[in-house]
């Protein structure tokens, strides 16, 4: 009896072990964005313009350097940080000054957001400001974005170029 | 006693754990109570995850087009093999971390991360966030939507940290960002390069533990793989559908003991999940530190009484002594030398000693190495301070870490709580039955496997099955001898099984019991 009660002991325990892995391993399901949603995700590798522009280098400057770095011109490496706008459906949902990467600021303006958004047609305006300018916009780009439950749509910025990417229908 | 107030003993915390584990104990017996096995439980599973792990990765195809398929196909079409190595190789994993944070919650309470065990504590920490990394790489490979949402989600962990200049989630904005040398290198993280690291993070981890446990036993090998098999058979795991980018997945069962940081993110942000994580590791990493106590004393060598045998340095569980050239100008050509950074006080080196022996007539009574909060003189002296009440009464021995002998010492009960039942000299026992004239002894130590000093148990075991020297000597009636190995909070335990020995004592021949006695239980029995 004693024996039969501790087999009894051991199996509860192994089940008990079992119901706590079962519970946890697969579920309780989770959602990571709420019923019904969608998500627009904002991606920008854009370079913008220089801080100083190039310029052409003198006869004189080409004369004092090594004969194999005689360049035509030299360019300072700073770059200008991108203004980034975005209003969806005139809401301001991105405002964002992004400095070029790099320890020297020379390279790319990075940014990547990802915005949780209700299915539904949305318009979305996007400004960018990147040159020394201190007013208005160098590019500016409006869509129509028609979002269903589980899209995610991309809205791509890159050196020249801006594309809504929507999810292909099936 | 030297210093009693010295000694570490168990509080609420700890007395309450050792209840909750008592059933445990009842139904598998102490050596086999899968509480006492949680490090090597968790190594074990390792070794699951591991054989399984690789016979998945005989069918894995390392491409975006072959992952997902590759996995589904074992799930589906190989699911009489491949499909029980698939759900073995997530639920032992799983189980590794149900066995893991147990383990580390069972040696905080027991305070088994202080002192000189600091450095197998510290060097475990790491090890948390191994067994993270691999099963968030793991989850990477199926590349379904639940490795979708933690590609995206760890890389916007780490996009986090100022590391990157192309932030990482940009590899995973669209189905064309990504390239199948992903699966090359994740499969290359989770197959080598983790386990390789995970390897010498355990080897880091027990450096200095001598003779460590590193798997459990057959039994719970046995029944932990059947649990887990029956698990994998009742409960299969299955893939969601195939990642797409262009896609968010509405509804995940996710694996929370790995995932849950990722829902957390969601909920809270990036930079909160890495303030609890590297928060938390610090505070895992500061506790044995945490508040500061008073150092224990360590053992002491006196080379009078130490012939060089080696003993203590061979039975020490930490490996705090060291057998080093002879100083003095005695014809022995070693003798020992402890290491207090290393040293738990737990005394077994005194029990370990041929010096140590009370039937010696010097005072005071010293030993080759002893304890200097509880030296020779006091084992001696506790051991004769009832020596007039000795004959027909029981010499109990208990272990400060066990079941508390005094709430059982009855009026003919005399009772000696030691650090350790593993400081016990065999001749101790001799001496308390031949010249204190004890009717019996009794040795009350950890349960099997738990010995707050690992090894006291089983040493203590060894030396009076004559198996380990010093060994009990053959003259000692072992019929007078009880050991019996429980929790602390088991005393009614003890008590009745106390009473038994004391009814078993008035039984032999010899003994001035009388049978009216025996009837009633072991106290008045043995008045």
């Amino acid at each position: 009896m004693k024996r039969l009660a501790r087999h009894a002991g051991q199996l509860a325990a192994w089940a008990l072990f079992l119901v706590i892995i079962a519970a946890f391993a697969m579920g309780p399901a989770f959602s990571p964005v709420p019923e019904g949603s969608g998500e627009l995700k904002i991606s920008m590798a854009h370079l913008a313009e220089r801080i100083e522009p190039c310029r052409p280098l003198t006869e004189e400057e080409r004369a004092e350097l090594p004969p194999t770095r005689r360049v035509t011109e030299v360019c300072e490496r700073g770059r200008v940080p991108t203004l980034v706008r975005l209003r969806l459906d005139g809401e301001l949902i991105i405002d964002r000054l992004v400095k070029a990467a790099g320890w020297q600021e020379d390279g790319r303006a990075y940014l990547l957001e990802f915005q949780p958004l209700p299915a539904g047609q949305y318009e979305l305006e996007l400004a960018l400001r990147d040159t020394p300018r201190e007013e208005g916009y160098d590019m500016q780009h409006h869509f129509n974005l028609a979002l269903e439950p589980g899209d995610s749509a991309l809205l791509e910025i890159g050196d020249g170029d801006v594309v809504l990417r929507l999810p292909e229908r099936r | 006693m030297s210093g009693a107030q010295e000694r570490a003993l168990p509080g609420p915390a700890r007395r309450l754990l050792a209840r909750l584990e008592m059933p445990l104990s009842r139904a598998f017996d102490g050596v086999h109570n899968p509480m006492h096995h949680l490090g090597a439980l968790t190594i074990f599973f390792f070794y699951v995850a591991l054989v399984t792990g690789i016979y998945l990765f005989i069918f894995y195809r390392t491409s975006l087009e072959g992952a997902w398929a590759s996995v589904e196909y074992l799930t589906r079409e190989q699911w009489y093999a491949g499909g029980i190595m698939r759900s073995l190789h997530r639920y032992a994993s799983d189980a590794a971390v149900i066995t893991l944070g147990l383990h580390i919650v069972r040696e905080m309470i027991r305070g088994r991360h202080k002192g000189p065990r600091w450095f197998s504590w510290l060097t475990g920490v790491p090890l948390i966030w191994i067994v993270l990394w691999f099963g968030i790489s793991g989850y990477w490979m199926v590349w379904d939507e639940l490795a979708q949402y933690v590609a995206v989600s760890s890389a916007r962990l780490m996009d986090w940290l100022p590391i990157f200049t192309d932030p990482m989630s940009r590899n995973f904005i669209s189905n064309e960002a990504v390239s199948s040398r992903l699966f090359t290198l994740i499969a290359f993280i989770h197959l080598v390069g983790l386990p390789i690291i995970a390897v010498l993070a355990i080897w880091f981890h027990l450096l200095r533990v001598r003779r460590p446990r590193i798997n459990p036993t057959r039994k719970l090998m046995l029944g932990s793989l059947v649990a887990l098999l029956v698990l994998s058979v009742l409960m299969p795991v299955y893939s969601h559908a195939p990642a797409d980018l262009d896609r968010v997945p509405l509804s995940l069962d996710i694996d929370w003991f790995y995932l849950a940081i990722f829902p957390l993110m969601s909920v809270t942000s990036e930079g909160m999940v890495w303030l609890i994580a590297g928060g938390g590791t610090l505070v895992l990493a500061a506790l044995p530190w945490l508040p500061p106590g008073r150092k224990t004393p360590a053992a002491e060598v006196h080379l009078p009484d130490c012939t060089g045998c080696g003993f203590c340095a061979e039975d020490c569980p930490y490996g705090a002594i060291d057998m080093v050239e002879r100083s003095d100008d005695r014809n022995f050509k070693l003798e020992a030398k402890v290491n207090p950074d290393l040293c738990v006080s737990c005394g077994i080196c005194t029990g370990s000693c041929p010096s140590s022996s009370p039937f010696r007539q010097r005072r005071p009574l010293t030993t080759g190495i002893e304890m200097p909060h509880f030296t020779m003189e006091d084992f001696r002296q506790q051991i004769d301070i009832a020596a007039e009440k000795a004959r027909g009464a029981v010499l109990v021995f208990g272990c400060d870490h066990g079941p508390r002998i005094d709430r059982v010492a009855g009026p003919k009960t005399h009772t000696v709580s030691l650090p350790c039942v593993g400081m016990i000299p065999p001749a101790g026992i001799d001496y308390a039955m031949r010249s204190t004239g004890y009717s019996g002894v009794a040795i009350a130590g950890c349960e099997g496997c738990d010995c707050h000093h690992r090894l006291g148990d089983d040493f203590t075991r060894q030396r009076i099955e004559r198996e380990r020297q010093p060994s009990l000597r053959k003259r000692v009636p072992r019929e007078r001898l009880l050991t019996v190995w429980m929790k602390a909070g088991d005393e009614t335990r003890l008590d009745r099984q106390l009473t038994e020995f004391g009814k078993h004592l008035a039984d032999l021949p010899g003994d001035e019991q009388t049978s009216d006695s025996r009837q009633s239980g072991r106290r008045e029995e043995v008045q």
